[in-house]
């Protein structure tokens, strides 16, 4: 049998680690709103993009690869890039007004906006939001009845709203105020006996049937005790979502009456520990939008797109179908095929010879979309290719999982089966534009 | 939304052996969040029962009571409403209204709950509500035979209390409720 050849690209330098350390890589990392406690084990750590990471964030790769891919770059004006720190502000300038041009165009070419936000979206004007928006869907592409779209969908949050997070107590009291409204208050003046009534519908709080409300209630007080706990546990390191700050709280509770409509217009799925992680980047995008109207329906907004990005990705969380062709166990297997695709090598030394099951690290990256691997500001940036690849959001996580291995090939080729894990599950920190163009480059190669 | 609950006058083991087993089936903890008593339990298996219900367990002393330390009154605040309970024995002639609200005036509470008659009781007047709850096992009572179990299980919701009376006649459990609004000035 043929050894697969590693092929040429993959053997270029871009991906080997320089053995010479000038800084440690975790001290030149741009500013992010979180603190990176994830590349403290690894001092030595030379991860292969250790030579770009002390440019900007939104760098290009080197620039001997970009040649031979034109059709990526057209949008660029500037041909020759010789220095990356200038060019690299310069693009995203171009890319940010090219951005704003298609986002003011009257009816929006979903498939441009694509293109130009698979190169990554800039974090001015509330361009990812509305972005964002649009890929996911909530937005038409007809600019003109944006404002009636929107006021229709949060009218509509609005209603789920006030129906499913009362407690019984006041429903009982709005069906009794429309059933008799000149009803007597029972403020009898002097004394007398308090007249008694009937219950309405047999329904009374210690009721056990089926369709009491009251016992409705009680059941669902359990699953809304798990999202608290679940919703004060995200991200515990960035003010938006924790802290005793009165915005904190108000965000928290944004975030829990989305997962609490959401389980209840839901009832087969539910509510699975780890849709706060997936709920959480959405909702800080949209909160964080400099437009007032949109800042202020963020929570409405954030639901519909949550709905529209769990679509895709529901099965992950259905336990029943684990096992089957659209759970979870045969996205990791078809994680594993494209590794083996790509690169024979290091699948079969993972798999093989080490027998590092990819079920121990690959599930937490695809049920939570990578919002556990990498920082803040990182994850925006991967979820922007997510959304905006036209492969689709399951696809493209299977690629950009691919990339993540193969940019540490090195060293998982070197360890054995512990040091590989703790490698995969604790996974440093790399330059993410790099990451995500090598995901794109899996792309073109996968017809191999 | 508060649930509160008011029971008493169980007489375990003299008079009743225990709790009907329909209410005992729909008194399952983790509902109600304060258990008010009014007295006669008698025992402490019985204390230890309500208090597996529900942690926050407020009782005043019955004179069958075998734990002479519960209090000879009590009052509690609940939400907007101050809660006042007594066995009644006390309380002479037993069940008088007028006497029972003297003894609410003392307290300065809206609601007083007490006991000692085994008849469910709801009643209004210038100073508040007065509340007897029955006695949830049916045991006999010094002037009756024919008892009734029952027990009230209150609601109180801002400024408004729906009061829900759980009787067992015939062998069937039968809820009613009652409705009353504070108004948001001093007394009821």
């Amino acid at each position: 049998m043929v050894k697969k050849r590693v092929p040429d690209w993959l053997n270029s330098p871009m991906w080997s680690s320089p053995t010479v350390t000038t800084s440690p890589p975790w001290k030149s990392r741009p500013l992010s709103p979180t603190n990176d406690d994830r590349t403290g084990g690894y001092p030595s750590s030379v991860t292969s993009s250790d030579s770009s990471v002390n440019e900007p964030r939104f760098m290009l790769p080197p620039p001997a690869l970009i040649r031979p891919e034109p059709t990526l770059r057209t949008e660029i004006s500037d041909s020759s890039i010789r220095d990356n720190d200038s060019s690299a502000s310069v693009e995203e300038f171009s890319r940010q007004t090219q951005l704003l041009q298609e986002l003011s165009k009257k009816i929006i070419n979903l498939g441009e906006l694509r293109l130009l936000a698979s190169l990554g979206i800039p974090d001015a004007a509330g361009i990812r939001s509305t972005t964002w928006k649009l890929l996911l869907g909530y937005l038409p592409i007809d600019k003109r009845i944006w404002s009636s779209e929107l006021s229709k969908k949060r009218s509509q949050y609005k209603h789920f709203k006030e129906d499913l997070l009362m407690n019984p107590s006041e429903i009982t009291r709005k069906l009794e105020d429309s059933a008799s409204p000149k009803n007597g208050d029972q403020i009898i003046e002097g004394k007398g006996l308090l007249a008694r009534s009937k219950i309405p519908h047999g329904d009374h709080p210690l009721s056990l049937g089926k369709t009491s409300i009251w016992n409705q209630y009680f059941q669902d007080s359990e699953i809304i005790e798990q999202i608290d706990r679940d919703v004060k546990r995200t991200h515990p390191d960035i003010q938006f979502f924790s802290g005793d700050s009165a915005s904190a709280k108000a965000n928290q509770d944004s975030l829990k009456n989305i997962l609490i409509v959401y389980a209840k217009l839901n009832p087969g799925i539910r509510y699975v520990q780890g849709m706060n992680e997936i709920l959480a980047p959405l909702f800080y995008v949209f909160k964080n939008d400099p437009n007032e109207d949109y800042a202020v329906n963020a929570e409405a907004d954030t639901f519909f797109c949550f709905v529209e990005l769990l679509s895709d990705f529901r099965d992950n969380f259905t336990q029943q179908l684990d096992n089957s062709i659209a759970g979870i166990r045969s996205t990791i297997s078809r994680l594993s095929q494209l590794l083996k695709q790509h690169d024979e090598e290091l699948w079969r030394h993972l798999e093989v010879t080490t027998q590092v099951n990819p079920q121990f690290y690959a599930f937490r990256w695809i049920t939570l979309l990578l919002t556990q691997e990498f920082n803040f500001t990182d994850i925006l940036h991967i979820w922007d290719m997510l959304l905006s690849n036209p492969v689709g959001p399951r696809e493209t996580l299977l690629r950009v999982c691919c990339a993540m291995l193969i940019l540490v090939r090195r060293r998982l080729l070197a360890g054995d089966f512990t040091a590989n894990l703790k490698l995969l599950q604790s996974y440093p920190s790399t330059n993410v534009s790099h990451l995500l163009y090598i995901a794109n480059k899996l792309n073109s190669h996968s017809t191999q | 939304m508060v649930l509160v609950l008011a029971i008493g006058d169980l007489h375990i083991p003299h008079r009743a052996a225990d709790l009907p087993a329909k209410f005992k089936s729909m008194l399952v903890p983790g509902k109600i969040q304060h258990i008010i008593c009014t007295g006669n339990l008698c025992i402490k298996e019985v204390h230890d029962y309500l208090k597996s219900l529900c942690p926050s367990l407020h009782i005043t002393r019955g004179e069958y009571d075998e734990d002479s330390r519960y209090p000879e009154t009590k009052t509690i605040t609940i939400g907007q409403f101050k809660l006042g309970l007594c066995h009644g024995h006390q309380v002479v002639p037993w069940g008088d209204l007028d006497s029972l609200a003297m003894l609410q005036r003392q307290l300065d509470v809206d609601i007083l709950v007490s006991g000692h008659t085994h008849q469910f009781k709801a009643y209004k007047h210038e100073a508040g509500v007065v509340i007897n709850p029955g006695s949830a096992t049916g045991a006999y009572s010094s002037i009756t035979y024919d008892v009734n179990p029952s027990f009230v299980l209150m609601d109180i919701d801002g400024l408004r209390v729906v009061v829900y009376v759980y009787e067992l006649i015939d062998g069937e459990v039968k809820v009613d409720k009652i409705d009353f609004k504070k108004t948001s000035t001093a007394t009821l």
